[in-house]
């Protein structure tokens, strides 16, 4: 976080409960203004609640939400300068596009020339041709379209803060990386604080500054993309992070420790030493295998057998098989791919592998 | 080469017409019921109100003096009772029966099925049946003033045969009729959308006006014109708990069929009521196109 940029808005000690249930457990951070701000983890861990209760659309059981240093808790969502956008958009079926985006002006009682040249602004600035789309019908418009109305309306309403959930979970994968591009180029021309909340790491990390992780109703980790890709908290984060291996260790003694691959435990070297008995995590990130020829060094090597390999493009994936139900992944890239037909000789240097807790 | 369609052989084109025959067979009972039990009488009735007074034959000279009858008599004053009683009822009905069906669409749970059910299960007794259950509640010294004067003394005359008692009997036989289709249409209106309304800084009032309301028309416009036909059309209110006091059309009517036996005159009564409330009910629906308000067309 840019330690210089004042907190826009500060959640300290948030903790809710249904019933016996707590969704979401005793959360601390603050936004920094202008920043864009995503909060990311599997369905049930309290995302959508923590982003309701900073809407202002639940309460919280116990803690503190702070916007520009006001307490704001039992402020209703009517009554406070946030925004956001619904993961069905919400938009109201029985008016025009025009009509939808004008809403929060005609709530405030502004004039309807005023009205109508700021929703025509704010149609072209989401790349919706104004005279084709400003008295279409909102039912008739595409997905992309109607993420797009969705936007330019919560921007008429002029908001401190600006919350998404997961609007574009619902659209095909190439609209939504062109949609993802177009929200962080207007978040950075508009120089609003976008907070956004997603269960798709890579959504977050495409267009975040920084990003929080949620599981279980508490935050595991919170900090930039880089960051939490190159120093992971814990196994949770990492496996969170895209397909990574994950092996169970435990610690025999210094930097030598036990793999338990389910058949039997193969032996295997630490980047650092720890206590015997230790039970950790050892991450090491499919681009950090290879293939050893006869000869080459590293400081862990496996007998595997190759089970499958697939084409990402540029790169190439391999399911190995280190013992039959314990498997790898490994990729690289294409001008590197194994001449090794089954049988093959799997490493990693001890720099390229991480102890984490479970 | 010929680039002529292959010409399907007779049998083909036979077979493709067969669904279409089925259809028109399934559906020839009921078009015959309709025909016979609705059509038939209806226009019996529209040639019966052409035929002279006080007769009872359809093979006569046409004439149009029940109509003549009509307008000189103060039929039009029974006509305006019904078309008053029946609007108030539908206004009272909406403002009563809007929170209800809000509360049971969005707020209650499990409470909501229950009062489905309690108010179902009076229409399983006779509308008439019920009507004599307030006669009994309302009378002199009735359920409602027996009890007032022996607990407090107070000397209550009947509370019957007022027009107030006349439209308390019109809201609750016609409740349900208005209820069922209202929580359907206040279904129709997603919470993400109520909630976004909100958010973007509408309050409560505006919220109800601009989303609510629109949204759920199609439940409001239904149940309106359902309330609106039966209870134009009510008898037994106006005749139970109303006594002479109001004479509805429907009442003109049936003394006419019936006490009177002016059969021409009581179908010319009827032709006109029927076009009234048909002009009426159209003019409303022109005014909302429920298929706008669905969505399902493009504002022009």
């Amino acid at each position: 976080m840019d330690e210089s940029a004042a907190p826009i808005l500060e959640v300290a000690n948030v903790t809710k409960r249904f019933g016996k249930f707590t969704a979401v457990n005793d959360v601390s951070f603050a936004i920094a203004d202008g920043e864009f701000f995503t909060l990311v983890g599997p369905s049930g861990s309290g995302k959508t609640t923590l982003l309701r209760m900073l809407v202002g659309m639940e309460k919280p059981t116990t803690g503190e939400l702070r916007l520009r240093g006001k307490i704001v808790n039992d402020l209703a969502p009517n009554k406070r300068p946030t925004c956001m956008v619904f993961q069905s958009l919400a938009l109201f079926p029985h008016m025009s596009v025009g009509k939808n985006v004008e809403f929060p002006l005609a709530i405030r009682g502004e004039r309807e020339g005023d009205r109508r040249t700021r929703a025509w602004e704010l149609l072209k600035l989401l790349h919706l041709d104004p005279n084709r789309y400003y008295d279409k019908n909102v039912t008739q418009c595409s997905g992309g379209e109607r993420q797009r109305v969705a936007l330019a309306r919560a921007l008429a309403y002029d908001p401190d803060i600006l919350f998404f959930d997961e609007p574009l979970s619902a659209l095909d994968a190439r609209l939504r990386k062109t949609l993802q591009k177009e929200l962080k180029d207007i978040q950075r021309s508009t120089k609003k604080t976008f907070c956004y909340v997603t269960h798709s790491l890579e959504e977050a990390m495409v267009m975040s500054d920084r990003v929080a992780i949620l599981r279980s109703g508490v935050i595991e980790q919170i900090g930039q993309p880089d960051e939490i890709y190159a120093s992971p908290k814990n196994a949770f984060v990492a496996e969170f992070m895209g397909e990574v291996n994950l092996l169970d260790i435990t610690v025999t003694g210094g930097t030598s420790a036990e793999w338990d691959t389910g058949r039997k435990p193969l032996v295997i070297n630490l980047p650092a030493s720890l206590d015997a008995g230790t039970k950790r995590k050892l991450l090491i990130r499919p681009e950090s295998l290879r293939f050893i020829a006869p000869g080459e060094s590293a400081g862990n090597t496996v007998p595997v057998r190759i089970l499958n390999q697939f084409s990402l493009g540029s790169r190439i994936q391999y399911h190995v098989e280190v013992v039959p139900g314990c498997t790898l992944t490994v990729e690289r890239l294409r001008e590197e791919r194994s001449t090794a037909t089954a049988e093959a000789l799997l490493g990693w240097d001890l720099a390229d592998s991480q102890i984490l807790e479970s | 080469m010929s680039d002529a369609l292959p010409v399907p052989p007779p049998k083909a084109r036979l077979l493709e017409r067969i669904p279409g025959l089925i259809g028109a067979l399934s559906a020839s009972p009921f078009a015959l019921l309709m025909m016979f039990g609705f059509v038939a009488p209806l226009l019996c009735v529209v040639w019966f109100g052409f035929m002279p007074s006080k007769t009872f034959s359809l093979v006569q000279t046409p004439t149009l003096e029940n109509y003549e009858t009509i307008f000189n008599q103060t039929y039009f004053k029974s006509a305006l009772w019904s078309l008053g009683l029946a609007a108030v009822t539908v206004v009272i009905l909406l403002v009563i029966c809007f929170p209800l069906a809000f509360a049971m669409a969005k707020i209650f749970r499990g409470a909501a099925s229950f009062i489905t059910y309690a108010i179902a299960t009076s229409l399983f007794v006779s509308e008439n049946i019920r009507l004599f259950g307030w006669v009994i509640g309302f009378m002199k010294k009735g359920v409602v003033g027996g009890t007032l004067e022996a607990w407090f003394g107070l000397q209550v005359d009947s509370l019957l045969y007022n027009i107030p008692v006349i439209i308390l009997g019109m809201v609750y036989v016609y409740l349900p009729f208005m209820l069922f289709p209202l929580v359907l249409g206040v279904k129709m209106v997603p919470d993400q959308v109520r909630e976004a309304a909100f958010d973007l800084g509408a309050s409560r009032w505006q919220v109800f006006k601009k989303i609510d309301l629109p949204l759920s028309m199609p439940g409001v416009m239904i149940g309106s014109l359902l309330v609106f036909v039966l209870s134009v059309g009510a008898i037994s209110e106006a005749k139970i708990l109303g006594g002479q006091k109001v004479v509805t059309i429907a009442s003109d009517i049936e003394s006419e069929f019936t006490y009177a036996q002016n059969w021409p005159l009581g179908s010319a009564l009827s032709t006109m009521f029927i076009a009234l409330t048909t002009v009426v009910v159209f003019f409303a629906l022109s005014r909302f196109d429920l298929e706008k308000l669905l969505g399902k067309k493009p504002a022009e």
